[in-house]
């Protein structure tokens, strides 16, 4: 598929050139640098890559905000469903009553305390071990993102305690650890 | 988003006519429970969701299965309480109970949701 | 669903691994604040890619209907971009198959660029008095649909010969061949132009 003034006099192709931009590699780059055909060839394809992302960049504001209503109106066609994952057996009184937490409800009220938590934020949480088993020990893993500044050790040991409190308010696990690991440190917003 | 439904009108496809509405009045008024999502979850009951969206009949929030004289109750409930979730689902499974009595019931409560 | 308002807000200034992560779990608001933060851009390649105002909106549904199914085989969740802009690419080019099989009639109130894309009847005939970016639309428009979109997904997504090649069912040589001949024409159009 060769189109007439593709392959410019030096013997290269605008094509060589092209795959050069993406990926970095040519036959011979010594070349690159001496041949201003070549310079000119490159000059041209940047200039419409800088193009593009100004068009990607009017695409992108001509699609509106993430937080208007087109967004907004997909969002509640998707109608998510609450993951639901283990089934966490209660105790019951009657032997005729069978009672469950799922285990998305805990993880979610895990993320609710740990967002609650200024400068905190709740990131993967996984409850370890046999939930579906009573009295199995059962270890936590949370991992937080922290907002810069705030010291980690301090609120790492707070949110144990409280997250301790809540597990043992709320459920019946017999919970052996909560692990905190900070993933993120993010910065404060302006 | 799974988000309570409105309290279900009683669907003429339940076999105890008014009882998955009382049941739902009871659930209701059991302190602590926030919402009653339905019994079954959605992509359980596709079938009963298109059903649902032709006749204009929402689903039931309560299940209700009747077999050999016992009936099995299901309900899925959200708690937002500070008192134990374990202890209000338990209280849900007794207040059912006791207002089916005398009739035998198998009561089962699954808590989906805790906290705000 | 998840916590105070001020945790909400608090969403907004998380990485997205972390936002990955509790999608994965089953946060329905941390997969919103994904589908919130990436929204414009997932659009604006589904209407670039399907031409089709409405197209691309279903496009962009149908691709979180997806993500919200599969984000647990996702393994790396800082990836969760790349990885929601190859399923709108993916999702654009069926919906340019179905409506090629179906042979739909382009519906002109739906069409991207209508009011600026420059009509033949036109007597200055070009986009002389629009801006650059303007006549790019135009020259992009009048190429080939293949190349099109090889030049898209690497342009707005920039996704790899191998992951083009992947979503467009052809090699990574066609769609190297077909990049360089898209940024050929492109380039020479808008010397032209100017």
């Amino acid at each position: 598929m060769n189109y007439p003034r593709d392959t410019l006099e030096c013997g290269h192709s605008l094509a060589e050139l092209s795959a050069y931009l993406d990926t970095g590699q040519i036959a011979d780059p010594a070349h690159l640098d001496s041949c201003p055909e070549c310079q000119a060839g490159l000059a041209s394809l940047r200039k419409l890559s800088a193009l593009g992302s100004e068009l990607l960049s009017s695409d992108v504001a001509d699609a509106g905000s993430g937080s208007d209503d087109w967004m907004q109106s997909i969002l509640d066609n998707l109608r998510l469903e609450l993951r639901p994952g283990r089934s966490i057996p209660l105790q019951s009184v009657h032997p005729d009553d069978t009672l469950w937490e799922t285990e998305g409800s805990i993880s979610a009220l895990i993320r609710s305390v740990v967002d609650a938590h200024p400068g905190t934020a709740a990131g993967k949480c996984r409850l370890h071990g046999d939930v579906t088993t009573p009295g199995t020990l059962i270890t936590v893993e949370v991992e937080i993102a922290v907002v810069y500044g705030h010291s980690m050790e301090e609120r790492a040991d707070q949110l144990r305690e409280e997250l301790a409190r809540t597990l043992a308010t709320h459920t019946e696990l017999a919970i052996e650890a909560i692990n905190i690991t900070v993933t993120d440190v993010l910065e404060e917003q302006p | 988003m799974t988000e309570p439904l409105e309290a279900a009108e009683p669907s003429a496809s339940t076999p105890p006519t008014g009882v998955a509405e009382e049941l739902l009045d009871v659930v209701q008024s059991v302190p602590g429970v926030s919402a009653v999502y339905p019994a079954q979850p959605l992509w359980q009951s596709i079938a009963g969701a298109a059903l649902s969206a032709v006749t204009g009949e929402p689903l039931p929030l309560i299940g209700l299965t009747d077999t050999a004289g016992t009936l099995a109750v299901k309900a899925r409930i959200g708690v937002s309480t500070p008192r134990p979730a374990p202890a209000v689902a338990r209280e849900v499974a007794d207040a059912i109970r006791r207002h089916l009595l005398p009739r035998a019931a198998a009561v089962e409560v699954s808590v989906v949701k805790v906290g705000s | 669903m998840t916590g105070s308002p001020a945790a909400q807000h608090q969403l907004d200034l998380v990485p997205d691994a972390l936002l990955a992560g509790r999608a994965a779990d089953g946060d329905t608001a941390a997969f919103e604040a994904l589908a919130r933060r990436h929204g414009p851009l997932m659009r604006a390649t589904a209407r670039r890619l399907t031409g089709s105002l409405a197209d691309a909106d279903d496009v962009v549904q149908e691709t979180l209907v997806q993500a919200w199914k599969q984000l647990d085989s996702l393994r790396d969740p800082a990836a969760v971009k790349g990885w929601l802009l190859r399923i709108v690419g993916s999702r654009s080019i069926d919906y340019l198959r179905k409506r090629r099989n179906h042979a739909d009639l382009d519906d002109a109130e739906n069409h991207v660029d209508q009011h600026t894309r420059p009509r033949p009847e036109d007597p200055e005939g070009n986009a002389l008095s629009s801006s650059r970016v303007e006549a790019l639309k135009a020259a992009l428009a009048a190429l080939p649909e293949e190349q099109r979109r090889c030049w898209v997904l690497k342009e707005f997504n920039d996704q790899s010969y191998e992951e083009i090649a992947l979503t467009l069912n052809i090699s990574p040589d066609s769609v190297r061949g077909r990049l360089a001949r898209a940024r050929i024409t492109l380039a020479r159009r808008m010397e032209e132009w100017r």
